[in-house]
């Protein structure tokens, strides 16, 4: 015999065919407005990108000067350009793990009493839902164009999204070697470093390894609203209708990208 | 040196975790804890460390009622309790020279605290760490990580950071609990070698009554948070340990377990 199905279960049967229903309304709702929104084309969608990628190719890989061209070929700019990137996101990386650290400490649930950590729990939420762009047009009013708003821009956007994950590394540790560090009657400061710390540091700096990785990204994608570096450049180009040398630029961020992703990677891999 | 008067400690709207009325140990004593599991043997440990805070009743400290003292004072008795932990609780990625200076953690002033936190310490904190290490016998091991080491091994690392602390009064809570059984005599001899050669106060909570009656010169008994034993090793009696036990495995002084009613007797 059939033992009958216990009440909750149908409920719960219920709230999945609900919830399912409710997630393919949202899908058709959201395209519903993408139609309205764009002029479909797509009979002619591949030819044009067909025709935007082979304005791109060759890449421009010359490096005579020539008067007749806006600005230097892209290959005697892109060193300077990699490097400026790379000081961006290198110290936007590590202004945000430091701000983080502070935070991410004062932020862990079982280091503080909770009026320390509710309100900074909250802030760095709040950091961390404010885009990348809108600070660092924040900070171009208030320091000027170049490569330090992009940097403040950076280091900000890290401390939300490191100081929650090393707070979070924090509340994973071992409760009781904090205890026997207490019992020797050391304070905070010295708790943290000698129960904390060697316990998490590993994995903060590896999260911050991956932050770097991203804020290289990050920091390209910022030239396009000014901030120097890769994406500055090949805005300049975009703007110039100069697709070859666009095309160099995107391949030299691509290698760079890579690259850093390929160091982190294995060092990250030994830090564990 | 510890006096425990109309003691209560209740956690939450449970029965009293501890009801003792009349305590106290004296300076250079050795005492063990013992008692079925929840009688209160930890609780009795953590309120004279000043972890636990009693409802009322009065615990006193090196002559500090912890439930009335000022931070000052507390922190001065806090500074000179020594606590070994059944867990150990080390810093698994630190050397053992390293655990053992974070017992000096607690005993500098100002700008030793924060030279600590770099990784600078006095002379006389290397000093004292240095000298706690070869009492425990790990002068071969300093510059190991604490998580290469075996439990036994550990276990004297963690005795060597309460000694570090030059503890007037050191608290052990199971403390030979987690370590291979063979090692646990060795690990007790330790204890009160140590015990006796800072003239320190030692009260620790044992599993083991046979261990206890070895080892301690004077053994408490607690059952559901009350003292019902309170005698010198060579008078504790089967009939005693029974009447501590009753209701859960009794272990006789033989070092043999039997459960209640089955008659059968097993080798603990």
């Amino acid at each position: 015999m059939v033992p009958p199905p216990a009440p909750g279960r149908a409920v719960r049967a219920q709230l999945r065919t609900g919830i399912g229903v409710l997630i393919i309304a949202l899908l058709v709702w959201s395209w519903l407005g993408m139609m309205e929104e764009s002029l479909i084309n797509l009979t002619d969608a591949p030819r044009l990108m067909a025709d935007f990628l082979g304005r791109m190719f060759p890449p421009d890989l010359s490096w005579s000067l020539s008067q007749k061209r806006p600005f230097d070929p892209p290959l005697r700019i892109a060193g300077a350009m990699v490097a400026i990137t790379l000081q961006i996101s290198l110290l936007g990386t590590a202004g945000g793990m430091v701000g983080a650290l502070i935070l991410g400490f004062l932020g862990a649930e079982n280091l503080t009493p909770h009026w320390v950590h509710h309100p900074i729990k909250i802030a760095l939420a709040l950091l961390r839902s404010i885009p990348v762009i809108l600070l660092a047009m924040l900070f171009f009013v208030a320091v000027g164009l170049g490569a330090l708003p992009g940097m403040l821009a950076i280091s900000i956007h890290s401390i939300g999204m490191l100081g929650k994950l090393f707070a979070e590394a924090c509340e994973e540790v071992d409760p009781g070697v904090w205890e026997a560090m207490d019992s020797a009657g050391a304070n905070w400061l010295q708790k943290v470093r000698y129960a904390i710390w060697p316990q998490v540091s590993a994995q903060i700096f590896s999260l911050t390894l991956f932050r770097l990785d991203m804020n290289i990204r990050e920091s390209a994608v910022l030239g396009f609203v000014g901030v120097a570096g890769l994406g500055l450049w090949i805005e300049n180009y975009r703007r110039a209708i100069d697709y070859q040398s666009v095309a160099t630029l995107v391949i030299v961020t691509m290698l760079l990208v890579l690259i850093v992703d390929q160091i982190s990677f294995h060092i990250r891999r030994r830090l564990r | 040196m510890i006096r425990i008067e109309y003691l209560e400690v209740q956690y939450g709207r449970q029965p009293p975790a501890l009801t003792i009325e009349q305590l106290s140990i004296k300076r250079g004593e050795c005492v063990a804890i013992i008692g079925p599991s929840g009688a209160g043997k930890s609780t009795l440990l953590r309120t004279i460390k000043g972890y636990v805070r009693p409802v009322h009743g009065k615990v006193e400290v090196m002559g500090v009622n912890l439930a009335t003292a000022g931070r000052r004072d507390r922190m001065r008795v806090h500074r000179k309790v020594g606590v070994i932990y059944q867990q150990f609780h080390l810093a698994r990625r630190l050397t053992v020279l390293q655990n053992v200076l974070c017992g000096r953690l607690g005993q500098a002033r100002f700008w030793g605290r924060l030279g600590s936190l770099v990784g600078w310490f006095s002379v006389e904190d290397r000093r004292q760490a240095w000298s706690a290490i070869c009492e425990v016998g790990l002068r071969p091991q300093v510059h190991q990580r604490g998580d290469t080491l075996s439990g036994g091994e550990q276990q004297r690392v963690a005795v060597a950071r309460a000694v570090a602390q030059q503890p007037v009064i050191i608290l052990a809570d199971e403390p030979v609990s987690s370590v291979d059984p063979a090692w646990a005599e060795d690990l007790l001899a330790l204890l009160t070698d140590v015990q006796t050669h800072h003239q320190a106060t030692l009260v620790m909570s044992l599993h083991q009554p046979q261990l206890a009656r070895r080892f301690a010169h004077r053994i408490i008994g607690l059952r559901q948070g009350r003292v019902v034993l309170d005698c010198d090793p060579a008078s504790l009696t089967e009939v005693g340990l029974k009447e501590l036990y009753r209701g859960s495995d009794v272990i006789s002084l033989d070092g043999t377990t039997s459960r209640p009613g089955t008659g059968r007797t097993r080798t603990a």
